[in-house]
């Protein structure tokens, strides 16, 4: 194990998030010393420092923010769901959140590390631009990936609500439901969430547009569809949920349902941009990924 | 300075465990009986401190005494105060002395001892019995310790095991399952239909969650045929608002609990109503508790988005569950109890003196 390597790094985090899970789902059903009350938290905060060193040690080789392939894109948006599930902490509790978040990190994360092709080298390619070069892009990529992340905690309580919908309507105490928050909370919750994510989403498209006026010819039409559909998506969702066209579990299933087509989104960018960064020196891989 | 021999800390007492509901009941002191009974009690010879704990379902003396004291001088004086058969007494009541005394408080505050396995009601009667002793100037230093460390004794082994996880009560079912719909019990707009006794014990669980929006409805004002009580006394009992029956289907948007509780024979709410009532508020949830045999609520209104519907069997369920799982957690807790117990004995016969 070095702990200047990427990878390995993430692995740990991983490893933390993974043990965060489980002792936040024990907790629920037993009691735990005084002093281990908080290790799941602890373990939570454990993992994103060592995530966010593994990102910087990244960012570091490849010159930008680490997003040029579908494992950095992954870990991106685990770092990006940590960092909004701490901050919301900070305001808003919610009872199991950070155990479903560190549930969903370990999963999305064990994912992005386990397929190695996920990590294509990108930046040692012959021609690999440095990303460095337009700060606006830097700038769109890391609020758009920020805005994903909120779009993941807005899944994960999605989940939540589902969980706790059924965990009722079963008519059973089950096995989280009466440790899950209540499911008004949650619906609260996820439509605050789904505000917040679309602001930034907006910013982020705000701030790509005024690259892409500038340089029409770094964006490929099918890339610019997807995201816009993807954001026209978030904004029709948001609208309907405020004019109670569509809430409860539609609206949750359609709040996961979303993220799933933003995560397979970003999958269909990833593959042609390493072609591109492969051949053509002179487009860098970033304006491609994440417009 | 003297220590505490076994005999030192004794304990004469009644409880569900020994007796029934009537003799409980010719034991328990009467409330305004209280004062004379303390006096009576301290002025015992030998005995240097006391206690009294007199709920519905335990009547405890709790003592420390000198070695000169004699047990049955307390069975006697109990028998007299009561004018009771002193081999009843005898038979209906248990005594114990030294550690089995600590041990057996530890088990009646964290509530393992409770006719409701887990219940949290008895502590907060053992504080009242102690503050009232306590000011009464009959309690000292071992009986302030040993029930200082009770109290915290019953806060551990609530943190600590799962013999207060889940509620078992009716009442409290419902309010744990509106919890999970609203989170705060407090704000919920409460409407029961009729007055039957479920209705009274969802309303007196509701009441001391704070709730202050009850509202009692029922098809007749005059007379409820399930508990022979007017559904506005009902209201009035729990400082809560009526509403005329024909306002009843037009005014359910308004609540967030709608408890049923009638002897109609035909469905009171139908899942037409329920879904008209539902567009007027779609995003909030709907908590709708049919307590009627034969039912109040269609069955097929939980198939309405956001409502949520439960009868008895389905509450009853919940809290048989969940009391099963309390019993699971009582071996645990009365052993990690007995070990404290044992150990504060231990603590009070090497340091009489210790403060509380």
């Amino acid at each position: 194990m070095n702990l200047s390597e990427v990878r390995d790094l993430l692995w740990l985090a991983i490893t933390c998030y993974g043990a965060s899970f489980v002792m936040g789902m024990v907790k629920t059903r037993h009691a735990f010393p005084t002093f281990f009350r908080e290790s799941p938290l602890i373990l939570i905060l454990a993992g994103f420092v060592l995530q966010t060193r593994a990102l910087y040690f990244r960012g570091m080789e490849v010159h930008g923010c680490p997003l040029g392939n579908g494992m950095e894109r992954a870990q991106f948006i685990i770092w990006s769901l940590i960092a909004a599930f701490l901050l919301l902490r900070l305001v808003w509790r919610i009872n199991l959140l950070g155990t479903f978040c560190a549930g969903t990190s370990l999963l999305l994360g064990t994912l992005s590390l386990g397929l190695k092709n996920w990590d294509t080298p990108y930046w040692t390619a012959s021609g690999y631009v440095r990303l460095f070069k337009d700060p606006w892009i830097e700038l769109h990529a890391s609020i758009a990936i920020f805005s994903y992340g909120l779009f993941c905690l807005l899944a994960v309580v999605s989940l939540m609500y589902l969980s706790q919908r059924q965990a009722l309507l079963s008519r059973k105490p089950g096995f989280l439901g009466p440790y899950l928050p209540p499911i008004q909370d949650l619906d609260v919750a996820a439509m605050r969430l789904l505000a917040v994510g679309v602001s930034f989403l907006t910013l982020s498209m705000v701030v790509g547009a005024m690259h892409w006026t500038r340089h029409p010819e770094l964006v490929s039409g099918a890339k610019l569809s997807v995201t816009t559909a993807l954001w026209i998506g978030y904004l029709i969702l948001l609208a309907m949920r405020l004019n109670n066209r569509l809430y409860g579990s539609r609206f949750a299933k359609w709040s996961i349902g979303l993220f799933a087509l933003a995560l397979l989104s970003l999958s269909m960018v990833s593959s042609k941009t390493n072609k591109q960064a492969s051949y053509s020196p002179n487009l860098p891989l970033l304006v491609q990924v994440l417009r | 300075m003297s220590r505490p021999s076994d005999h030192s800390l004794f304990l004469l007492g009644t409880s569900h465990q020994v007796a029934n509901l009537q003799e409980r009941e010719t034991i328990a002191l009467p409330n305004d009986s209280i004062d004379s009974f303390y006096k009576g009690l301290v002025a015992l010879p030998g005995l240097k401190e006391c206690l009294v704990l007199n709920t519905c379902n335990r009547t405890e003396i709790y003592g420390s005494a000198d070695p000169a004291f004699k047990f049955e001088s307390a069975l006697e004086f109990m028998a007299n105060f009561r004018k009771l058969d002193l081999e009843f007494l005898t038979q209906k009541t248990y005594q114990r002395t030294g550690a089995e005394v600590v041990r057996h408080l530890f088990e009646v505050a964290s509530g393992i001892d409770s006719q409701m396995v887990g219940e949290t009601e008895i502590l907060g009667q053992l504080k009242k019995a102690y503050d009232e002793a306590y000011e009464r100037g009959a309690t000292g230093k071992e009986l302030n310790r040993l029930f200082q460390k009770s109290f915290q004794a019953a806060k551990w082994a609530r943190t600590h095991t799962g013999i207060s996880k889940g509620q078992v009560n009716l009442g409290n079912v419902l309010c744990e399952l509106a919890r999970r719909i609203f989170g705060q019990v407090d704000q919920c707009r409460f409407l029961v239909v009729g007055a039957g006794e479920v209705a009274e014990s969802a309303l007196e669980a509701f009441k001391s969650r704070g709730s202050e929006a009850i509202t009692v409805t029922g098809r007749t004002f005059d007379w409820c045929p399930l508990s022979r009580r007017k559904p506005d006394e009902l209201a009035q009992k729990f400082d809560g608002f009526t509403l005329a029956y024909s306002k009843f289907h037009e005014s359910l948007h308004l609540f967030d609990v709608v408890l049923a509780s009638t002897a109609s024979s035909k469905a009171l709410l139908t899942k037409e109503q329920v879904e008209r009532s539902m567009k007027k508020r779609p995003a909030k949830p709907l908590f709708l508790i049919d307590a009627s045999v034969p039912r109040n609520v269609e069955e097929n209104a939980a198939r309405v988005d956001n409502v949520y519907l439960y009868n008895m069997d389905d509450v009853s369920a919940i809290a048989n569950e969940n009391l099963q799982s309390r019993l699971a957690e009582v071996e645990k807790c009365r052993l990690a109890l007995s070990k404290r117990a044992l150990r504060l004995w231990e603590q009070m016969r090497a340091q009489p003196n210790l403060p509380a």
